[in-house]
C-alpha cells in the first residue's frame, strides 16, 4: 500500500489529491445516503410506535413528529401478557444458549483434540445437516414433542433445535488452534480427563464460548418457526411468536405491534453497540470458515 | 486421621476401575461427543427418517396412518397451489441472489477500499437490519408498504403512482426481496469483508507496479481471490432462499397474499402441515424441498471446484 502511495506523488501531488478528495467526499455522501436508507425503517418503526392512538398511517409522512405518546406502550402492558412474552424469551433465550454451549463445548473438543473411528465421517455428516431445511423435520418433531409431552414447555422448544452444527464447527476450529503440549502438561500432572477439559480447554476457549454465546442468544431471541409451533398459548409464549400473535389477529392493532416490535428490537441493539466487534467477528468466523 | 485416610484410599481401590474406563482413551472421546450426538440423533437424524417415512403415508389423526405408496408426492406434482410456490421460491431465489451478491460485494469493496472515511461506522450502520428479528422486519415492512404508507408517499412526492404493493400478486416477489434486501446486505458485507481482509496486499502492489486500474485490480484480483467467500454466500443465499418463510408469514398475516403471489414453499408446507393436519403431503413437500436444495448446493460445490481442492 505503501509503495502504491509513493507512486502516485510521482505523477503530481496535488493534482491527485484534488481528485482522492473529491472522490472521498462523493463515496462518504453516497454511503451516508445508504446509511439512512437502512436505519430509516428502524427510526420510523420508533417514531410510529410514539404516535397518538390511530394516527400510523394518517400521519405516516410526518417524519419528524413533534407530537409523541406512550399510549401505545401503556396499552400493550395493559391489554397483552408482554412482560410474560418478555421474561418467557429471556429465560428461553438463556436456557437454550446454556444448552447449545454445552452440547458444542464437549462435541466440538472431541471432534477437535481425540482420535478415533469415523471422526471425520461423523464431522462431514453434521456439516451436511446444515442443509437440512427445517421444514422438513417440523411435522416428524412436532410428532415427536406430543409423543414425548413436550408441547407448550420451555424443553419442548429448546432441545430439538440445540444440536447446532454451525455451534460446534465454531468451537472445533477454535479449539485445534489450543496447543497439545498444554492438555499434556496438565495429564502429566495428574489431571484427568475432565479436570483437563473444565481447568484448561475451557479457559482457553472463553472468547470463542462468549462469542457463541451471543451468537446463539441473538439466534434464539429473533427465531420464530419452531417456537410458533411449540407454543400455542399465549403465556408461554417468547416475544417473537407473541408479536406474531397479534399480527394474525382479526383486527391488526399496529400501534401495539410497533411498540412491541421496537422494545423486541432495542435492546438488541443496544447490546450490540457494546458488543459490536465480538459479534461481528463471531458471524464473519462462522461464515468464512466454511470452504 | 489415620482412618479417614485408610477409608479414602479404599474408596478410590473400590472406583479405580471405572475411573481408569472413564479416563481410557478410547472411551473419553465417547462421553465428550455423546450429549451432543444423543440430541443431534434423536432431534436431527430420526426426524429426517420419519419425515421420509411419512411422505409414503397418509394420516387419519395423529395416530393412525396407512401406507399409500408415492400417492403424497403424485398429489404434490398436480397441486396448483405447489406449481405456483415453487415458481414464486424460485424466481424469489434468483431475486435475491441478483442483488445480494453484486450489491454487498461491491459495497464490501469500496469500504475495504480505504476511499470511504469511517468505514467501520458505515458497517455496522448497514449491518444493523440484521440484528432485528425477522418477525419486527415483516411488521415493519407490512406498515411502510401498505397503500396509504411511506413508500407509497415517498414515491408520490417524486411523481410516481402510488404502487400496491400488498394487494397485486405481481408485487408480492419484489415486496419480499426489498424486505431481504435491508435484511442481508450488511451480513454480507461482513461475510465479503472477511474475505477480502485474507487477500494479500502484495498482489495488489505488483499489480499497480505492474500498471493495473483499479478496475483491472477488482477483475483480476479480487474476484478470484473471493471465490471461495462468494461461493458460501452464494450456497447461504439458495438455502436461505428456498426456506423464505417469516417474511411472507408476516407480510400476508398468514395468508399468501393476492393470488398466492407471495406463496412460498415453507408456507405452503406450514399450512398443508398445520391448518389442514395433512402429515403425508407435508411431508412429500419438504423432502422435495430437501431434494431440491442438495442439488443446488452440489452444483455450486461442483461450479465453484470446492470439491476438486479437497
Amino acid at each position: 500500500m505503501a509503495e502504491q502511495a509513493s507512486e502516485y506523488t510521482e505523477t503530481g501531488r496535488g493534482n491527485i489529491n484534488r481528485q482522492s478528495l473529491i472522490s472521498k467526499i462523493l463515496f462518504f455522501l453516497l454511503f451516508v445516503a445508504l446509511a439512512i436508507i437502512f436505519i430509516f425503517p428502524l427510526y420510523w418503526m420508533v417514531i410510529s410506535s410514539l404516535r397518538p392512538d390511530g394516527r400510523i398511517f394518517v400521519d405516516a409522512f410526518d417524519i419528524f413528529p413533534t407530537q409523541l405518546s406512550l399510549d401505545s406502550y401503556r396499552r400493550l402492558f395493559a391489554e397483552e401478557p408482554f412482560i410474560r412474552w418478555i421474561y418467557n424469551s429471556i429465560v428461553q433465550t438463556g436456557g437454550f444458549a446454556i444448552m447449545a454451549l454445552f452440547l458444542c463445548t464437549t462435541g466440538g473438543y472431541a471432534l477437535a483434540k481425540f482420535d478415533f473411528r469415523f471422526r471425520n465421517l461423523l464431522f462431514i455428516l453434521i456439516l451436511v445437516s446444515q442443509m437440512i431445511p427445517f421444514h422438513l423435520l417440523i411435522v416428524s418433531l412436532f410428532l415427536m414433542i406430543i409423543r414425548f409431552g413436550m408441547v407448550e414447555t420451555y424443553w419442548g422448544a429448546i432441545i430439538p433445535i440445540a444440536a447446532s452444527p454451525i455451534g460446534i464447527f465454531f468451537i472445533r476450529q477454535y479449539m485445534l488452534s489450543i496447543q497439545d503440549e498444554m492438555l499434556d502438561a496438565a495429564r502429566v500432572d495428574g489431571a484427568n480427563e475432565y479436570q483437563v477439559f473444565w481447568h484448561v480447554v475451557l479457559p482457553n476457549a472463553r472468547p470463542a464460548i462468549a462469542t457463541l454465546f451471543i451468537l446463539f442468544s441473538l439466534e434464539y431471541w429473533n427465531n420464530l418457526l419452531w417456537p410458533l409451533i411449540v407454543f400455542r398459548q399465549a403465556e408461554n409464549m417468547p416475544l417473537a411468536v407473541g408479536l406474531t400473535r397479534l399480527v394474525n389477529q382479526y383486527r391488526q392493532e399496529w400501534d401495539l405491534v410497533m411498540a412491541g416490535s421496537a422494545l423486541a428490537t432495542l435492546p438488541i441493539i443496544l447490546l450490540f453497540l457494546f458488543l459490536r466487534k465480538q459479534v461481528m467477528q463471531g458471524l464473519a468466523a462462522t461464515g468464512s470458515g466454511v470452504k | 486421621m489415620q482412618n479417614t485416610i485408610n477409608s479414602k484410599k479404599k474408596k478410590n481401590t473400590f472406583l479405580s476401575p471405572i475411573f481408569s474406563i472413564l479416563n481410557h482413551k478410547k472411551i473419553v472421546p465417547i462421553i465428550f461427543l455423546a450429549p451432543f450426538m444423543t440430541v443431534f440423533i434423536i432431534f436431527k437424524v430420526y426426524p429426517v427418517i420419519l419425515a421420509i417415512t411419512m411422505s409414503f403415508q397418509e394420516f387419519q389423526g395423529v395416530q393412525s396412518q396407512e401406507w399409500v405408496g408415492l400417492t403424497n408426492y403424485q398429489n404434490v406434482f398436480k397441486l396448483v397451489r405447489f406449481e405456483q410456490a415453487l415458481k414464486n421460491t424460485t424466481l424469489y431465489t434468483i431475486g435475491t441472489l441478483l442483488i445480494l451478491i453484486p450489491l454487498p460485494l461491491i459495497l464490501a469493496v469500496l469500504l475495504d477500499s480505504g476511499r470511504v472515511i469511517k468505514s467501520t461506522v458505515f458497517r455496522t450502520l448497514l449491518f444493523l437490519p440484521a440484528l432485528t428479528s425477522l418477525v419486527v422486519a415483516g411488521t415493519v415492512f407490512r406498515l411502510m408498504l401498505a397503500q396509504d404508507g411511506f413508500l407509497n408517499l415517498l414515491l408520490s412526492n417524486f411523481g410516481v403512482e402510488p404502487l400496491r404493493w400488498l394487494e397485486v400478486s405481481d408485487l408480492a416477489l419484489p415486496s419480499l426481496i426489498i424486505v431481504a434486501t435491508w435484511r442481508w446486505t450488511g451480513i454480507n458485507i461482513l461475510y465479503f469483508n472477511s474475505g477480502l481482509v485474507n487477500i494479500p496486499s502484495e498482489l495488489y502492489e505488483a499489480a499497480a507496479i505492474d500498471g493495473a486500474s483499479p478496475l483491472q485490480m477488482f477483475w483480476r484480483i479480487t474476484l478470484p481471490m473471493l471465490r471461495p467467500t462468494t461461493f458460501f454466500v452464494v450456497v447461504l443465499s439458495i438455502i436461505g432462499g428456498y426456506q423464505v418463510f417469516v417474511e411472507p408469514f408476516i407480510i400476508y398475516l398468514g395468508g399468501a397474499g393476492p393470488g398466492d403471489g407471495g406463496l412460498t414453499l415453507a408456507l405452503l408446507i406450514y399450512r398443508t402441515a398445520f391448518t389442514s393436519f395433512d402429515f403425508g403431503t407435508a411431508a412429500a413437500m419438504g423432502v422435495v424441498l430437501a431434494a431440491i436444495i442438495f442439488v443446488f448446493s452440489l452444483i455450486q460445490f461442483r461450479f465453484f471446484g470446492v470439491l476438486k481442492e479437497d
